[in-house]
């Protein structure tokens, strides 16, 4: 069933978003693609500590690395963000469907209401 | 609160030409809640609400298809009920006695049933009520369910920050 694979993918996104240093590394990627040499700069954290982060980023599809076989820089990748709101969109136009028949309930009770019974309010 | 506007959540503001007190009823009532809940085409025949904090949800849905109804059934608990202001309860996919459906043995093992948590604030507005819904997903057992709604804020921010 596609949903449940796209669920299990927000599953991953928001794994990887659960962690600061992640996010930190994704907020670095914001300006511009860098090296994991770069990205592992600000934190002190050993090199393999910050490629096993990236790994995490690159499974949930937030970091793609390039080919240059010496560098492969990491550039960030904003599509599965753009699918967590796809994924809540998808329940809107439910919703509004759902209040305009509680608009058109509601008018119809109280008329009814109005018309039915005085005594009753 | 940080949390009120998600950026994973549909938000919906309405204004209806009712009391608070109706509209109220209109979620904790489930003969009026059955008369506007279900989406086009489909009929709710099922709707059980103990609206008080901790009290348990199942709502049945049901669509018709050319091999005959389908019901889909839901499960949840309410959160809080502060009577004509507020309502919050959870939500997920469930069987008709409120279990929660597990993923099924084709899903790959980290695949887990999303909830999600409805939150319904209600305003008298000159007798009039205005409403604002928020329907926001919860994946099951993602490390700390309140964690990643802040994560999710924090990185949202942090991409609308300018580049420098």
């Amino acid at each position: 069933m596609a949903t449940a694979i796209d669920e299990d993918r927000l599953s991953d996104t928001f794994a990887a978003l659960a962690n600061s240093t992640r996010r930190a590394i994704l907020a670095r990627l914001v300006k511009g693609g860098a090296t994991v040499n770069e990205l592992a700069e600000p934190f002190a954290m050993t090199l393999p500590a910050i490629s096993k982060h990236i790994k995490v980023l690159e499974q949930a599809g937030l970091v793609t690395r390039g080919h240059r076989a010496q560098f492969r820089p990491c550039t960030l990748d904003a599509t599965p963000l753009k699918e967590i709101s796809t994924w809540a969109e998808r329940y809107r136009p439910v919703w509004e469907s759902r209040f305009d028949q509680m608009d058109a309930y509601l008018a119809e009770l109280q008329s009814r209401q109005e018309k039915g019974s005085p005594h009753d309010d | 609160m940080t949390d009120d506007r998600l950026q994973d959540a549909v938000v919906i503001e309405r204004t209806f030409e009712a009391p608070v007190q109706l509209v109220w009823r209109m979620w904790t009532d489930p003969e009026h809640f059955k008369a506007w809940y279900g989406p086009k085409g489909a009929a709710i025949p099922v709707a059980k609400m103990d609206a008080r904090v901790g009290g348990s949800r199942l709502i049945c849905m049901e669509v018709q298809s050319p091999s005959g109804p389908i019901q889909m059934w839901f499960a949840g608990e309410f959160r809080e009920v502060i009577e004509n202001e507020r309502l919050v309860y959870t939500e997920l996919m469930s069987d008709e006695n409120g279990k929660p459906t597990s993923p099924s043995d084709t899903d790959p093992p980290n695949a887990h049933p999303a909830s999600t948590e409805v939150r319904v604030e209600l305003e008298d507005v000159g007798g009039r009520t205005k409403l604002v819904m928020t329907h926001s997903g919860i994946p099951a057992d993602s490390p700390g369910a309140a964690g990643w709604h802040m994560a999710f804020d924090k990185l949202a921010s942090h991409l609308a920050q300018p580049v420098r």
